[in-house]
């Protein structure tokens, strides 16, 4: 093979990448690098969308500095992260584990149980958590009932309104997580649970001592989606409670579309959205760095 | 559900990355929307349920008339009413040969939060639209509303009840049109009442003791809306009102909201969340008479719009209407709402456009009315229009709004977005006892200075 035969294979394999990367590309730069370059000049305006642009420096900027609101919103999510996280984890394990134990045909019917609020448009099934969430004619509230347990507010309570978010969206995503933990299950080869065997290893010994540390890329992957994914929740929390009652569940992003979209503070609302892209942009580095030096 | 537009756009977004980069989701989401409001509505954002928004105003060739000046008409109204703008705008169309004009409509939260500012930011909005006490200061300083003032038939002016047109009224200019004027009641359950031996309440005190006797585990004492928002400051006011109190000055520079009015006000609102005769969390719209046509409630604060519905699908639940209850010493008082028409003062053909909504409103008082009463029940804010309906104005509860509620409403004042904001905090601070009601109204005080600036930058 001469130089320029390989040099010319190269070429047309660097033509075909590429060009089964550009349509990504391109979204990516439409719909996301552009965006946030625009953003950030945004954010350096005065603007409420209706008149011109008035160039305001970075008094945005020292504005949030000081909005304790905006400052309670990321402190809500950062909760929200917290207890949402680890528990999905070890519900989605758990499950999975579970799931993998049981044979014969209940199998399928248990698992499309598991999957069915996830497989649902995600606001359908938030709107199916409010309404069994309802105080006075929900089922949850109903089933308190058979235990003693008087009527709940809920949704309706500042106290146990992020709770109760939060009951919803792992509702919502259990099954999708329980499915790749299950996966990953089966995976692991049975030789090393029949070897473990005769050493005497069963039951929660084999787990410890097989299953977990085999689980740990999928692990880490599940924990490092949800945690970026908690920041995420909106669509669930306005369909649910708009961040009410009393702020009790305004999470940045809702606070971020408040200013943008009922008070018309475009500026400021940019200001906010490029921090809590800084924010986010910071936790994925960092997990990104973990992660590979784990691997 | 307006918030389907962000979702779709949060899924999409989101489908395009890839596992670990799925984080910047949010943060590319939510300036993407933004940059939505700059760069107009390319999106496809909205649910035009109309024709599709024409490309800004512009002359047409129209087959062997001349030229025709094309208007873009946004509208929010849905089924039955957006029948009706349909069948004015086609109407419209037909009898002149001097315009065309577009009509389209989308979903109501699209409409007041994305759809109009970013179609005005992109400078694609439209040439008429409509405009809520809410909204209404941001947009007039914005140039975004023209003088309606010279458009007026003669003497159409004097029809109009002189409340209506000052509440649209800035700098001697009106800038909007009024058709309807949407009053508030109290709405309830006949025979719930006389099952428990209640009275129709007249005032607070027997407001009160009537609710708390009324609520059961399935059933609701009283519906006020829980969740912030126009519509929440909306059915509090007539409580402030009632005592001769207000949020802000007369001239609107300063506020006047710590006062033992407001508090009075604020403790009374509060104390029905609190003893959980009015629930915090509905599953439907508080707007919606279905509360009460459905049986989860005995009594609902809400306005003239819900006579049609309680008549039409819940006849067979005995439904009827007082006016609001009265605190001691106090004065009648409820809220005037509605929508108005508006004339973009930036389109470049706003005598064309103005002339349609004074067609559409002004002149005729036959489609003012029909709107009115058929279409919807409100009340035109033309006296003539309201003395051909006599007919129907005197039917059923419509009687109780006529002769005992009309003469007490006080158009819903136009406060900016900031205000509002804050106001709602008030509210919420006594229905979750963060504060009592002289606390909340002393906490807020300073803060709705600050949004007068604000809103006045």
């Amino acid at each position: 093979m001469t130089p320029k035969r390989i040099s010319a294979r190269t070429r047309n394999e660097w033509v075909t990448a590429y060009a089964f990367l550009l349509p990504n590309t391109l979204g990516l730069l439409t719909f996301v690098f552009i965006p946030i370059v625009y953003a950030f000049y945004v954010s350096l305006h005065d603007w409420n969308a209706l008149s011109p642009k008035v160039f305001a420096g970075f008094a945005n900027y020292k504005e949030l500095l000081h909005d304790s609101l905006w400052w309670d919103s990321v402190l809500k999510t950062l909760l929200f992260s917290v207890v949402y996280v680890p528990a999905l984890y070890v519900l989605a394990l758990g499950s999975a584990l579970l799931l993998n134990v049981l044979r014969g045909r209940v199998v399928g019917p248990v698992r499309t149980m598991f999957l069915m609020p996830f497989a649902i448009t995600s606001i359908i099934s938030a709107i199916i958590g409010m309404y069994m969430l309802d105080p006075r004619n929900g089922v949850i509230n109903h089933l308190l009932g058979f235990a003693g347990i008087g009527p709940q507010q809920f949704l309706g309570s500042t106290s146990q309104a992020m709770l109760s978010i939060i009951g919803v969206i792992l509702w919502i995503n259990i099954g999708y997580n329980m499915i790749i933990f299950l996966s990953a299950i089966k995976e692991i080869p049975r030789d090393y649970y029949e070897a473990a065997e005769i050493d005497g290893a069963t039951g929660w010994k084999a787990f410890r001592h097989i299953t977990f540390p085999l689980l740990r890329e999928t692990s880490t992957f599940i924990l490092i989606v949800t945690m970026i994914g908690s920041f995420q929740a909106f669509d669930q929390i306005v369909v649910m409670t708009k961040g009410g009652p009393a702020s009790a569940t305004e999470v940045s992003v809702l606070y971020i579309f408040k200013q943008g979209f009922e008070l018309l503070n475009m500026g400021y609302a940019s200001a906010l959205a490029f921090v809590l892209f800084l924010i986010i942009f910071s936790v994925s580095i960092f997990q990104l760095k973990l992660l590979s030096k784990r691997n | 559900m307006g918030y389907l537009l962000i979702t779709q756009l949060l899924k999409g977004v989101t489908d395009t990355m890839k596992k670990r980069w799925k984080g910047l989701g949010v943060a590319v989401l939510t300036l993407t929307m933004l940059l939505q409001a700059a760069c107009g509505n390319s999106g496809g954002g909205g649910q035009s349920a109309g024709s599709n928004a024409p490309e800004g105003a512009e002359q047409t060739e129209n087959a062997g008339s001349g030229k025709k000046v094309k208007l873009k008409f946004w509208d929010f109204h849905s089924e039955k009413e957006e029948e009706f703008f349909k069948g004015l705008v086609d109407e419209y169309n037909k009898i002149q040969d001097n315009v065309v004009i577009e009509y389209s409509t989308f979903n109501q939260t699209d409409y007041t939060t994305t759809k109009l500012p970013t179609g005005f930011a992109s400078g694609e909005g439209p040439d008429i639209y409509m405009i809520s006490p809410g909204d209404f200061m941001k947009f007039a300083k914005s140039g975004l509303m023209a003088d309606l003032t010279p458009y007026f038939p003669d003497g159409a002016k004097e029809d109009f009840l002189p409340a209506s047109l000052d509440a649209v009224t800035v700098d001697g200019k009106i800038l909007a049109l009024p058709y309807e004027l949407e009053l508030l009641g109290l709405y309830y359950n006949e025979q719930m009442l006389k099952d428990a031996g209640v009275e129709v309440p007249k005032t607070w005190d027997e407001l009160y003791a009537a609710a708390k006797k009324l609520t059961t585990d399935k059933v609701a004492g009283l519906i006020l809306p829980p969740d912030k928002g126009p519509y929440f400051n909306f059915i509090w006011y007539p409580f402030l009102w009632q005592q001769g109190g207000n949020v802000l000055s007369e001239d609107g520079a300063t506020s006047t909201f710590n006062t033992p009015e407001t508090a009075k006000a604020l403790d009374f609102w509060g104390r029905f969340f609190k003893e959980g005769i009015s629930p915090t969390k509905l599953q439907q719209g508080p707007w919606e008479i279905d509360h009460l046509g459905k049986k989860t409630a005995a009594m609902q604060i809400v306005g003239t719009w819900a006579i049609n519905r309680a008549e039409e699908v819940f006849g067979d639940v005995p439904i009827n209407v007082a006016p609001l209850p009265i605190p001691e010493g106090g004065k009648a008082a409820t809220d005037a709402g509605g929508w108005k028409f508006a004339v973009n003062g930036k389109s470049e053909h706003v005598d064309e456009a103005a002339k349609f909504v004074m067609w559409a409103f002004a002149e005729d008082p036959e489609r003012a009315l029909k709107w009115c009463t058929e279409i919807k029940f409100a009340y035109s804010p033309r006296a003539s229009v309201v003395e051909k309906g006599k007919e129907i104005y005197s039917k059923g509860m419509r009687k109780v709004f006529t002769e005992q509620i009309y003469d007490s409403a006080i158009p819903e004042p136009r406060y900016p977005s900031e205000v509002l904001d804050v106001v709602g905090d008030a509210m919420q601070y006594v229905m979750f006892d963060k504060f009592d009601g002289a606390g909340a109204a002393a906490e807020v005080d300073a803060k709705i200075n600050e949004a007068i600036k604000a809103a006045n930058k």
